[in-house]
């Protein structure tokens, strides 16, 4: 299986604050193609500033990211944003559309701003919402939306370009256990049907179930890298899988 | 970028009363600046025409000494030839020669101080509109017993004489002695001046150099040149071809009129600058707000690798387009506002007591097209430079940080 990121020694301190904070500390890890992988851990634990780092929102104070044998340290400012917008697929916590757009609208978005032809763009949008189960919303405005089918609507902005891998910091935080449930499921879905790297922060033990491979971060540092094998992966509840590995 | 103009669109209407209010105070910035703009060239359009245009003339010529001592013996040269050279020049409309003395001019019951102009009266009619502003009677065409003369009607009520009546004007002679004639008034002459009006009576040159026994004698020589702006210019002129008379401009003699002018001038454009600052202000802080307002939205934005310059364009859309529907609207209502108090008139506040003073009560504001449409540009310039500033703000946001806040 192709590796889509490998991160070594990868460090952060914020630097800004009185007292010097490491966010992460000398994490080496690998994602391959098609994994689901949930990172987990306490708050503040480093979860976003990973993920940040790792999506190039953020510039990693030690260490490397290689994504498709680039190292993304090394690009530039403008650079970046390209690389984001082309192999970069985002869900954040909340607040993730554009309120003025509506449901097919914001999931054309980012298709739009990679210039894509717009009959393409339009059907993608349409499939993508069918796909999350927001046919019916097509032409709705987040506003009117709940905030799980918000968040729907944001996965499936962020799947529809096909990206190389989709970054989800907390994308249930917001969200009541129902809605979280069925989000995952969707995203696990996805995962497999269009077999694109998903990556998702979470400190809900709910949720945590539903991926194959669960990072633990504590205090910045990896505390453990287990791999289960979900063969029903998202359609039950319960800790079904089995471990395979374990890391340390 | 339909899309992005789209979204500035919607982002516009997303807080409707605060857009609404700024658009409105574009229209009424717009609606003010017009409004002063008009009053101040009606104003100086009418002050114009009231005192250089019928009075005065762009440019005058006298015996340098006659400014000092207005007499006879102190005339121009060959005057009359000077004149028709001065006509035939390509810079200047016409210049009219007179013969001008100060003399008493008396009714039945009544006798005033005035300033007597011997006019050559088609020419004079060409260069200060003269037999236009006659309003009763009629302007040198009769040909009776007495001489005619034309006078204002603030004197006609003040001597308590009419169009037909008898008067009687006094004047030296070329040997210092007071001599009597008398006169028919043929027509009264009306000009919102009527201190000019009480004072200022014109007969044929040739009526007046009869009486005072001299031909030909022309201590005045008013100009009206082709282009008013050039003033200065063709006065300069004229000095260096006749280095033996003063040549003064329309500045020069009513120089009252020039600083007022001036001064509103200047005025204006104070007025102008405030608004549309204030405007920018205004526009520049509901931008801001607005962005301040979407800190997580737009870090969304820059963290899905929407460019900079893109966040940048589509800020600057959304206040170009509050400035364009603010800028329209408020030029068509501009355009409305003038057209119709350019019909009824606007009315100076206490304007019966400006009238003696030489000013008009009513004034008719009017402007060119092109004044619209500048002033709608520059505003819409300012607009857009209202908006850089939240934009810049806007793209210096950190996508990383940005997308953190709650
Ligand atoms: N901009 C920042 N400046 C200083 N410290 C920060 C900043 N962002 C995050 N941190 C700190 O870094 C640590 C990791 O934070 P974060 O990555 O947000 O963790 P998590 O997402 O797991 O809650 C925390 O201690 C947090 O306070
Ligand atoms: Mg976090």
């Amino acid at each position: 299986m192709k590796t889509v990121i490998k991160t070594t020694n990868l460090s952060k301190v914020y630097s800004g604050t009185a007292v010097p904070v490491h966010a992460l500390k000398n994490v080496n890890l690998e994602f391959k193609q098609g994994e689901f992988t949930a990172i987990v851990g306490p708050s503040g634990s480093g979860k976003t500033t990973f993920l940040n780092v790792i999506g190039g929102l953020d510039k990693p104070t030690g260490g490397h990211v290689v994504i498709d044998g680039v190292d993304i340290a090394t690009m530039k400012e403008s650079q970046l944003f390209d690389f984001r917008l082309r192999h970069i697929g985002f869900v954040f916590q909340a607040y993730n559309l554009i309120p003025v757009l509506t449901a097919v609208e914001n999931v054309s978005f980012i298709m739009l701003l990679q210039n894509r032809p717009k009959a393409e763009m339009e059907q993608r949008a349409k499939e993508m919402l069918e796909q999350v189960g927001l046919a019916d919303k097509l032409d709705v405005r987040p506003g009117k939306l709940s905030g799980g089918q918000q968040q729907r609507v944001a996965v499936a902005r962020a799947l529809a370009s096909r990206p190389d891998f989709v970054l989800a910091d907390e994308p249930t935080a917001n969200l009541d256990t129902e809605s979280a449930f069925n989000l995952l499921d969707i995203m696990a879905r996805l995962n497999r049907e269009e077999n694109i790297t998903l990556i998702f922060s979470t400190h809900d033990q709910r949720v945590i179930e539903r991926a194959r491979r669960v990072i633990t971060l504590v205090d910045g540092a990896v505390a453990s890298d287990e791999y289960f094998d979900r063969e029903t992966s998202g359609e039950e509840n319960g800790q079904t899988g089995q471990v395979m590995t374990a890391t340390l | 970028m339909k899309t992005l103009i789209k979204i500035s669109w919607r982002n516009i209407w997303r807080n409707r009363s605060r857009s609404v209010t700024i658009i409105s105070a574009i229209i009424l910035g717009l609606m003010g600046g017009v409004f002063s703009a008009s009053m101040r060239l009606a104003l100086e359009q009418q002050q114009f025409e009231d005192t250089i245009d019928n009075q005065v003339s762009h440019i005058q010529l006298h015996h340098p000494d006659f400014i000092a001592n207005p007499e006879a013996r102190y005339h121009i040269g060959g005057g009359v030839e000077i004149a028709s050279e001065l006509s035939k020049r390509d810079d200047i409309t016409v210049a009219s020669p007179r013969t001008v003395v100060d003399g008493m001019i008396a009714s039945s019951n009544m006798n005033s101080g005035v300033t007597i102009k011997g006019i050559n009266p088609e020419i004079e009619a060409r260069t200060t509109g003269l037999e236009d502003l006659v309003t009763e009677g009629t302007y040198f065409t009769e040909k009776g017993r007495l001489p005619s003369v034309i006078i204002g009607q603030a004197l006609a009520n003040k001597l308590n004489s009419y169009a037909g009546s008898r008067l009687v004007l006094t004047l030296q002679d070329v040997d210092g002695e007071m001599v009597s004639s008398s006169f028919r008034v043929e027509g009264l002459y009306k000009l919102s001046s009527k201190s000019f009006e009480e004072r200022t009576v014109f007969i044929n040159a040739s009526d007046l150099n009869r009486i005072i026994g001299d031909n030909d004698i022309v201590t005045e020589i008013a100009v009206v040149i082709e282009n008013p702006d050039d003033y200065r210019k063709v006065a300069e002129i004229l000095s260096g071809l006749y280095p033996n008379a003063k040549v003064r401009h329309w500045a020069d003699l009513q120089p009252s009129l020039y600083y007022s002018l001036e001064v509103l001038g200047e005025a204006l454009i104070w007025i102008l600058i405030i608004i549309i600052m204030a405007v920018s202000f205004g526009l520049l802080n509901t931008i801001l707000m607005s962005i301040l307002e979407r800190v997580r939205e737009l870090g969304v934005l820059l963290a899905v690798g929407m460019k900079r310059a893109k966040v940048f364009s589509m800020i600057v859309a959304e206040t170009t387009i509050i400035a364009l529907i603010g800028g329209i609207a408020g030029l068509f209502m501009s355009w409305g506002m003038i057209r119709f108090l350019g019909n009824t008139g606007v009315p100076i506040p206490g304007g019966e007591g400006l009238e003696d003073f030489g000013y008009a009560s009513v004034l008719y504001p009017r402007l060119e097209t092109a004044f619209y449409f500048e002033i709608a540009i520059v505003l819409v310039i300012f607009a857009i430079l209202a908006s850089v500033y939240p934009a810049w703000k806007a793209i210096r946001l950190q996508p990383a940080e940005a997308v953190r806040q709650e």
